[in-house]
């Protein structure tokens, strides 16, 4: 949480300083999402305005980061040792998203400078863990790069150089997809507005992924009361025996 | 149509899963075998992870020996004795096994000790089925009977704390029953294997259980063994899915019964060598799994320590 913290720290202070010169609203379409028992992923969308906007003056640009509940993340690589691939060395990733999506109305290296994306963590290039257990931060560099090549892969992170539109000279919106396999936690979805190549004012907004209905209520007494629900799990199983022995010989 | 796995936390195509479990009943109905080597396999071939697949297997074998259970109870053909004294070893090798397992996953190599566990088990058991059942079908083919195997007195016999068992008309020592159920308990934990097709062989060529009371007796165990890893595994490790468990028995049991079915139909020594290259067959797809060069060198897990 305090990752995301900086930079809107950082953001409004910035706002101050230019005297609010332009202000930026957004919105989501939910402020939460429901994992159901047959949820198969939905659309976020993610619009906003700026306000005061006057025609003139350099390229603005919008950046839109959803980023989910951050996690450790135990990255083992394999080598071959007789023939067969063993998982041999291990890095732990502190404090990685679960999700990470960045939209923008222009390629980000063509808005601002490396060094100021990386400020504000934004792309993939400079989404960073929060430490790493090495001391030498060189070695987690493969390591960093297979989580975000892993994420890819499953559409967990992802970038849309234009996919944030501006609908006209102050509105704008974006689409972002919230696949099936998304973990469950808070995430927050942070809108920045760049001009001249500069953040002059940022905004975040919570959502909130939960299981819902039966789903959560399995969840919580597996992870609650597990003696129980392994003997449910049991019960079952041995009911589910007997009736199909019963009901099969029947016939 | 995706059902969503609380526990494992993915969304599967239900009417896929359902089709696994039917196709694993089915075969198992066939060859008279739990099925846990197929199935275990296949939930990870699919993307369950290995843990999940592992655990919950543990459930569906209990509810498909469950059925096989209770008819040989029936028949009377079940050495209640023999099967408890078989369950303490059982329960005590599921305990050691669920601990290892949560060792595994810790350090990381828990996908690889399941697959190379099932190519060991699954590559000397295919083998020595698919032998025994090529003698037999050339010793058929030549007229003469296969030579029955002789059973001399061993160093089973040699061992202290005898016990006698009646319905097996036995008087052994208790050490090798429990022995064989500790090492079942292991692999049930860490396999999620029932362990039939260790146990039923042990009980005719060690134990020298008669054949009516071997099939009774392994089933009634394995109830009671899957039984324990299932609650084991939930409590260390929060691994076994209760939704997945759910679609997998419902297919796995109605597909069981027609699996029976179509083995009345079959000669019994052609069904065995069926057996026998399909075990060969899973242990081959895992090997080549272990040898093959991965897609990507990296793997992550998350949340853990």
């Amino acid at each position: 949480m305090s990752r995301a913290i900086i930079p809107l720290l950082a953001g409004a202070l910035l706002v101050t300083l230019q005297a609010g010169a332009e202000d930026l609203v957004s919105g989501l379409s939910q402020d939460q999402i429901q994992i159901t028992s047959n949820y198969a992923g939905t659309d976020m969308v993610v619009f906003g305005a700026i306000e005061s906007a006057e025609a003139g003056g350099g390229p603005r640009d919008v950046v839109v980061v959803m980023r989910g509940p951050d996690t450790d993340m135990s990255v083992r690589r394999k080598v071959r040792v007789a023939g067969i691939w063993i998982n041999r060395d291990q890095i732990t990733l502190h404090g990685m998203p679960d999700y990470y999506y960045v939209a923008s109305t222009r390629p980000l290296l063509k808005m601002a400078t490396a060094e100021t994306l990386a400020r504000y963590q934004i792309g993939l290039d400079n989404l960073m863990p929060k430490s790493v257990s090495t001391r030498t931060p060189s070695k987690a560099e493969p390591f960093r790069q297979a989580v975000i090549r892993s994420r890819a892969r499953a559409r967990l992170y992802a970038q849309a150089p234009t996919g944030v539109e501006f609908l006209s000279y102050s509105l704008f919106r974006t689409r972002i997809p919230i696949p099936a396999t998304v973990p469950r936690g808070e995430y927050t979805a942070e809108v920045y507005l760049f001009r001249d190549g500069t953040v002059i004012s940022a905004q975040t907004t919570p959502l909130f992924v939960d299981q819902t209905g039966l789903e959560r209520r399995l969840y919580n007494f597996a992870h609650e009361w597990p003696f129980a629900y392994g003997l449910v799990t049991v019960m079952m199983a041995a009911l589910l025996g007997w009736l199909s022995s019963f009901l099969f010989r029947r016939q | 149509m995706e059902i969503y796995l609380p526990i494992a936390e993915m969304s599967v195509r239900w009417l896929i899963v359902l089709a696994m479990g039917a196709g694993v009943g089915f075969l198992s109905g066939m060859f008279g075998v739990g099925g846990g080597f197929l199935l275990t396999p296949l939930l990870i071939f699919y993307g369950i992870p290995a843990e999940v697949a592992v655990a919950t297997t543990a459930s569906h074998l209990t509810a498909s020996s469950m059925s096989g259970a209770i008819a040989q109870w029936r028949r009377r053909a079940v050495d209640l004795k023999m099967a408890g004294v078989m369950l303490a070893g059982g329960a005590a090798g599921a305990f050691a096994g669920v601990y290892l397992f949560s060792l595994l996953r810790r350090i990381g190599q828990i996908d690889i000790a399941v697959s190379v566990g099932y190519v060991v088990l699954l590559g000397s058991i295919g083998g020595l089925m698919l032998n025994e059942s090529l003698r037999a079908m050339r010793a058929a083919k030549a007229g003469t009977p296969p030579p029955p195997r002789q059973i001399e007195r061993n160093w089973v016999d040699a061992l202290p704390l005898k016990l006698r068992f009646r319905r097996s008309r036995l008087y052994i020592s208790v050490l090798p029953p429990i022995a064989l159920g500790f090492i079942v308990g292991i692999l049930s934990a860490i396999l999620g294997v029932g362990g039939g097709f260790i146990i039923v062989p042990a009980m005719i060529y060690f134990l020298r259980m008669p054949a009516n009371v071997v099939m009774g007796t392994s089933l009634v165990q394995i109830v009671f063994v899957t039984a324990t890893t299932t609650i084991l595994q939930a409590v260390g490790n929060i691994t076994v899915d209760i939704v997945l468990a759910f679609v997998l028995i419902v297919g796995g049991v109605v597909g069981a019964q027609y699996g029976v079915r179509m083995a009345a139909r079959m000669p019994g020594e052609q069904l065995r060598l069926m057996l026998a290259i399909l075990v060969l067959a899973v242990g081959a797809r895992l090997l080549y799994g272990l040898v093959a060069t991965p897609a990507d060198v990296y793997s992550i897990t998350t949340g853990l320590p």
